[in-house]
C-alpha cells in the first residue's frame, strides 16, 4: 500500500466553505485495488486527503500477465479494507463524506463488479449518494485534479491496458482521435520483457536494458506510420521482436546481455517513434481548435518511461504546446482520480441508483467506431 | 428499534437472487427470484423491498448473513462484496455462510452436502453426527454416491432462510476477536497457467546476479 500523496497534500479539515464536496473514490478495474478521498471547494484546487493503492503485481507475476479471475478474487477481499484505510488516513468517518464515486467500467468485469457492489453496499448502508464513473475518464481528467487544466486539452492515455488520443472538451465530453487497434504499449513492454527473460513489470526492466543498448542494431517496424490518422498497433512490433530474437538465438545458441540490451533499445525506439509521430498528428488536429492554453497531457504507467516522455515533450514544443505529466502515482491506476471524476459528476447533478450495471466495455467517445481486436487485457474501449 | 435480533441474509451463488429477513427465530419474509444474469442490479433492491415491507430499514439490522458459495464465482463475489460494503457502512458484522452448510441445516447426519461444480464435478463436504464437518472439496457425483453416506444437493428450506439461521447462530456466539470478514468459498482454484514459452538462454552471466547470490556481508555482523 502506498500513501505518499496524502502526506504532502493533506489540508486543514475545518471551516468547509459552502459547496464543498468530499467524495470517496473506489477503483478495481485491473490489478490495483484503490480507495481515496478527495475534497473540493469551488474556486480552490481539489485536495487529495488520502489515496490508498493495494497492488496485485506479485499475485500475477507467475502468469506473465494479469489473470482476471485472480484479480477479481483479490479485489473482493481488499476493497473494504482499502476504504477503511483511506478514511483513517484522511482522519474522517463515513459521516464526513458527501458521496461515493466508483469505477463502473471499462475493465476486467469481475473486479469492476466487486467495486460497484462494495459501493452499492456502502451507499445503501449510509444513505450516501453514489455515481458510477468511467475509469478512462479518471485518467483523462487527472490534469484537472492536479493542475486545474482548462478545457479543451489533448490527452494521451498510454498504459498496460489503454492507448488512445482524446480531445477533452468537458468532464463528460471526449473526442477520440485514434488509438491502438490491438495491444497497448504497456502490454507490449511486458510481453517484450517476458520474451527476453526480463522481470515483470516489463516497463522499467526494458527501459533499463535499453539504456545500455544500441537502438540502431535491430531495426524493428513502426506499425501504421504509413497510414494517415492517429490509430496505432503494437502487436506486430512484439512479433517482430520475437522473430529477431529467435534469429539471434538460432545463430548463437542464446542471447548475450548485449543482444538483449540492443533488442530492448530497438523495441523502445520503435514505440517512441510511433507515439511521437501519432502525437504530432493528434496535436495538429487539436491545435485547429485554437485552445487558449494548448496542452498535451499524458496518463498511464507508460508515461513514466523517460525516452517516451522526452519524445512527447519535444513534439509538444514543436507546436508551442505545454506538456503535462501528473506525478507517477496519479498516472497509474488510483482512486483519487475516480473520486475527482465523481466530484465533477456530482456538481452536474449526476447520481446512480442500486440498479447501476458494471460495464466491461465503455468507450469515452460514443461517436467513434468500435475498436478492433481488443484482447482480454488489451484496448478495452 | 426492534427487540428481537434482526438479520438479513442474501445469496447470489447460483442463478438466483435470494434473500430472507429473520427476527429472533422467525422468518419475516423470504424471497427467491430465478435469474441467470442481472443479480448485481437486483440483489440490493430486493433486500430493500423486504425491509420496507416490514417497515424496517438497514439501520435496524444486527448483522448481515451472506452466502459465500461454493457456486458461480461471479455470483458469490456480487454478494460478498455487497455484504462487506454494507457491514462497513452499518458498523455491524457480515457473517459468511456456505451453501454446503446451509443446505444440510436440520438434515439427519451423517450427510454429504453436494453442490454442482459443472465440468463433471461437484463441490462436497461431509457433516458427521458429532457436529464436526470435513473439509469442503472437489469430487464427482459418482464418488459421492459410492461413499455409502446419505447425500443431499438441496436443502429442506429455502437457501437464504438457512443462511439467515446459521448467521444468527454464529452471531449469538459473539466472539471476542469479532467476526471474520466474509470471504468467498471458491474451492476450485483460479483457471490460470504460467506462460508456455520459456525464457531465452542468456549466454553471458549478469554480474548483478552474482552479487544477488553472494552472502550478505552486513547480515553476518
Amino acid at each position: 500500500m502506498s500513501d505518499t500523496l496524502s502526506n504532502t497534500l493533506t489540508a486543514p479539515l475545518t471551516d468547509k466553505p459552502v459547496g464543498t464536496l468530499t467524495l470517496l473514490g473506489l477503483e478495481s478495474s485491473c490489478d490495483d485495488t484503490a480507495a481515496a478521498i478527495v475534497r473540493h471547494s469551488p474556486g480552490d484546487p481539489p485536495v487529495i486527503l488520502s489515496s490508498v493503492v493495494a497492488g496485485q503485481t506479485e499475485l500475477h507475476a507467475a502468469y506473465g500477465g494479469v489473470v482476471p479471475e485472480i484479480a477479481a478474487r483479490a479485489h473482493t477481499e481488499k476493497l473494504d479494507i482499502c476504504v477503511e484505510q483511506a478514511l483513517e488516513r484522511a482522519g474522517l468517518t463515513l459521516k464526513d463524506l458527501d458521496g461515493i464515486s466508483v469505477t463502473a467500467g471499462p475493465g476486467l468485469i469481475g473486479g469492476v463488479l466487486a467495486g460497484v457492489m462494495c459501493a452499492k453496499g456502502l451507499s445503501a448502508a449510509t444513505g450516501l449518494p453514489f455515481v458510477g464513473v468511467n475509469h478512462l475518464a479518471g485518467h483523462a481528467l487527472t490534469p484537472r485534479l492536479t493542475d486545474q487544466l482548462p478545457f479543451p486539452y489533448l490527452m494521451l492515455l498510454v498504459s498496460g491496458g489503454h492507448c488512445q488520443f482524446l480531445i477533452v472538451h468537458g468532464f463528460d465530453d471526449f473526442k477520440r482521435l485514434g488509438g491502438t487497434i490491438d495491444d497497448a504499449p504497456g502490454e507490449a513492454f511486458d510481453k517484450s520483457a517476458r520474451l527476453l527473460g526480463l522481470p515483470q513489470p516489463g516497463g522499467p526492466a526494458v527501459e533499463a536494458a535499453a539504456e545500455q543498448g544500441d537502438k540502431k542494431r535491430f531495426r524493428l517496424p513502426r506499425p501504421l506510420l504509413d497510414r494517415p490518422g492517429c490509430d496505432m498497433s503494437f502487436s506486430g512490433l512484439k512479433t517482430a521482436l520475437l522473430r529477431t530474437r529467435d534469429k539471434v538465438i538460432a545463430e548463437n545458441g542464446g542471447l548475450t546481455r548485449t543482444d538483449r540490451n540492443d533488442l530492448c533499445a530497438g523495441f523502445q525506439a520503435a514505440v517512441c517513434d510511433v507515439l511521437a509521430e501519432k502525437s504530432r498528428r493528434a496535436l495538429a488536429q487539436y491545435m485547429e481548435l485554437n485552445p487558449p492554453r494548448p496542452t498535451i497531457a499524458v496518463a498511464g504507467g507508460v508515461a513514466a518511461n523517460t525516452p517516451i516522455r522526452a519524445a512527447l515533450e519535444t513534439v509538444a514544443a514543436e507546436f508551442g504546446a505545454d506538456f503535462l505529466a501528473p506525478p507517477l502515482a496519479l498516472c497509474t491506476d488510483n482512486a483519487a482520480m475516480i473520486a475527482w471524476v465523481g466530484i465533477e459528476h456530482f456538481r452536474a447533478g449526476h447520481r446512480d441508483d442500486q440498479t447501476l450495471s458494471a460495464r466491461p466495455r465503455w468507450p469515452l467517445d460514443n461517436s467513434s467506431p468500435a475498436m478492433l481486436g481488443s484482447g482480454k487485457k488489451g484496448a478495452k474501449a | 428499534m426492534p427487540s428481537e435480533t434482526l438479520i438479513l441474509a442474501f445469496d447470489t451463488s447460483a442463478a438466483h437472487c435470494a434473500a430472507a429477513l429473520l427476527s429472533g427465530d422467525t422468518i419475516l419474509t423470504s424471497r427467491r427470484e430465478e435469474m441467470s444474469r442481472g443479480q448485481a442490479e437486483r440483489i440490493l433492491p430486493l433486500c430493500e423491498e423486504i425491509l420496507t415491507e416490514n417497515k424496517l430499514s438497514w439501520a435496524d439490522l444486527a448483522a448481515i448473513g451472506v452466502g459465500i458459495g461454493p457456486g458461480n464465482f461471479t455470483g458469490i463475489r456480487i454478494s460478498v462484496a455487497a455484504a462487506r460494503g454494507l457491514a462497513l457502512g452499518l458498523g455491524v458484522p457480515a457473517i459468511g455462510v456456505s451453501t454446503l452448510a446451509a443446505q444440510v441445516l436440520g438434515a439427519a447426519r451423517p450427510v454429504i452436502s453436494v453442490v454442482d461444480a459443472r465440468r463433471g464435478a461437484v463441490f462436497c463436504q461431509k457433516f458427521d453426527d458429532t457436529g464436526a464437518a470435513g473439509a469442503p472439496q472437489m469430487s464427482t457425483q459418482e464418488a459421492v454416491e459410492a461413499a455409502g453416506t446419505a447425500w443431499v444437493d438441496h436443502g429442506t428450506r429455502p437457501l437464504a432462510e438457512a443462511i439467515a439461521q446459521l448467521a444468527a447462530a454464529e452471531f449469538a456466539t459473539r466472539p471476542e476477536e469479532g467476526f471474520a470478514r466474509p470471504a468467498p468459498l471458491y474451492i476450485r482454484a483460479a483457471d490460470a497457467a504460467p506462460p508456455r514459452d520459456p525464457a531465452p538462454l542468456i549466454l553471458d552471466q549478469d554480474p548483478n546476479q552474482h552479487t544477488d547470490q553472494a552472502p550478505d556481508q552486513d547480515a553476518s555482523v
